[in-house]
């Protein structure tokens, strides 16, 4: 199937998908008890966390099949995914900071899990910084994929660290089983409406670049 | 010539290097005995609290000295690009990088010895150099870890139009498992914290430094080829 066949689909997938999962989370999900409807952030904020990942990861393969290939698809690839990533991971911290402070207290708290993500959010803003800095094509993807390399390997190394430091985020728990059947099908369906979303952006995001590409190597055709 | 050969004459030239210009290592140790001091102002320092600030003081001062010192090696390299005689020689970048890493590390141990005897003679804290023993293990493995990662990274940002500047946005957020590390493993030695050993923070650093060493020695090449 051609890209753009994808996207036209995953278009008018998530027309539907969108507002039955904010009509799903607002209406129709349980409230919780002693967070109240606070908790339904928990919705959009974990479906956020896997967007941001998995943004991640795409600039984790792309940059590994970019020093491979040499193919400038690649970096397109690796750059879009990682601008995706830092939108959502930065949705992610915000979407957190306002559930922590009704229910923590606290706008934020040194926890591993914010701290992994806003270490990533850091690593993938020097990624950026990295690529603005760099003019030559070939040598801003070569750089900035070797940076997208060892700042995705470092996240599980920052999580362990972080772990043994301290963790008070709540968790999934499977033993408890304190979540209602429903909830976590309203949280699955939210899931899949969130990735579904990613693929969607990164593809649009990517297509937009291309053609970005394809106007400045004509400029500079003109000019030449 | 073997990789190791190689590695020990770029190493060689480094220090010569540092033994004429003296560019470096003495910007380092001058900006740890500044940090020192502006610590002194910033946190109120007494022999109540130093053995449970000394940890991050020491460790924030390594860092950012580190920094300093590799960004200037790496620069030297950019200068004219020398490096280019490097690349175009028969020596790999692999050996090349292995060289860098090996003069870093020098300079830093260097470094932090200094920044540990200052600390010792200005706060008054002569326990420090009595436990030393104990803190070499987690020094050494942050240390090397450092080095990986600062001469990976100062080979980057050297080549951005912003130059070092870059380098400390790039490099803080990676080294936050080893800065974690150090100040654990120093916190649990200078407070002998109960049912706490340094162990499992050598083990997380061991295991930081292999995976940076290995990923370095794969994608180094990448940096320096034209």
């Amino acid at each position: 199937m051609k890209s753009g066949k994808i996207m036209s689909t995953l278009f008018f997938l998530l027309i539907i998908l969108i507002p039955l999962d904010l009509f799903l989370i607002f209406k129709v999900a349980p409230t919780e008890k002693i967070m109240g409807d606070v908790q339904r952030i928990f919705y959009l904020h974990v479906p956020l966390a896997f967007s941001a990942y998995l943004g991640f990861a795409g600039v984790f393969f792309s940059s590994i099949l970019f020093l491979w290939r040499k193919n400038m698809f690649w970096d397109t690839a690796a750059y879009t995914s990682a601008e995706v990533g830092v939108l959502f991971s930065t949705l992610v911290l915000i979407t957190g900071s306002f559930w922590a402070r009704p229910v923590w207290n606290v706008w934020w708290t040194w926890d591993p899990r914010l701290i992994t993500m806003l270490i990533l959010w850091f690593i993938f803003i020097g990624y950026f910084l990295l690529r603005k800095g760099i003019s030559d094509q070939f040598k801003k993807a070569r750089y900035s994929a070797v940076l997208g390399i060892v700042g995705v390997i470092d996240i599980p190394v920052v999580r362990l660290a972080t772990k043994w430091w301290r963790s008070i985020h709540p968790r999934l728990s499977r033993e408890g089983g304190s979540l209602d059947p429903l909830m976590v099908k309203i949280f699955l369906f939210s899931l899949l409406t969130f990735l579904s979303f990613t693929v969607f952006l990164v593809f649009f995001r990517f297509r937009v670049a291309r053609v970005e590409e394809r106007v400045t190597s004509l400029m500079k055709r003109l000019e030449d | 010539m073997s990789f190791l050969a190689n590695a020990f004459s770029i190493t060689s030239k480094d220090i010569r290097l540092e033994f004429r210009g003296k560019e470096s290592l003495s910007l380092m140790l001058f900006l740890s005995l500044l940090l020192l001091v502006i610590f002194n102002f910033a946190l109120d320092i007494d022999r109540d609290n130093i053995s449970l600030l000394a940890p991050g003081i020491l460790w924030v001062i390594f860092a950012f000295s580190g920094i300093l010192g590799m960004g200037r090696t790496s620069m030297a390299e950019r200068d004219e690009e020398a490096y280019l005689s490097i690349v175009f020689s028969p020596a790999s970048a692999e050996s090349f990088y292995l060289g860098k890493v090996l003069s870093n590390l020098l300079f830093l141990i260097i470094m932090e010895s200094f920044t540990i005897i200052f600390f010792a003679v200005l706060f008054d804290f002569e326990r420090i150099i009595g436990s030393l023993l104990e803190l070499v293990p987690s020094l050494i493995l942050g240390t090397v870890g450092f080095s990986l990662i600062g001469t990976l990274f100062s080979f980057l940002s050297t080549t951005s139009k912003y130059g070092e500047v870059l380098l400390p946005f790039l490099y803080l957020p990676v080294v936050v498992p080893i800065l974690l590390g150090g100040v654990s493993s120093m916190d649990i030695v200078l407070n002998e914290t109960v049912g706490e050993g340094t162990g499992k923070w050598h083990q997380i650093m061991i295991a930081f430094d292999i995976l940076y060493f290995s990923l370095s020695l794969l994608l180094f090449k990448y940096l320096i080829e034209e």
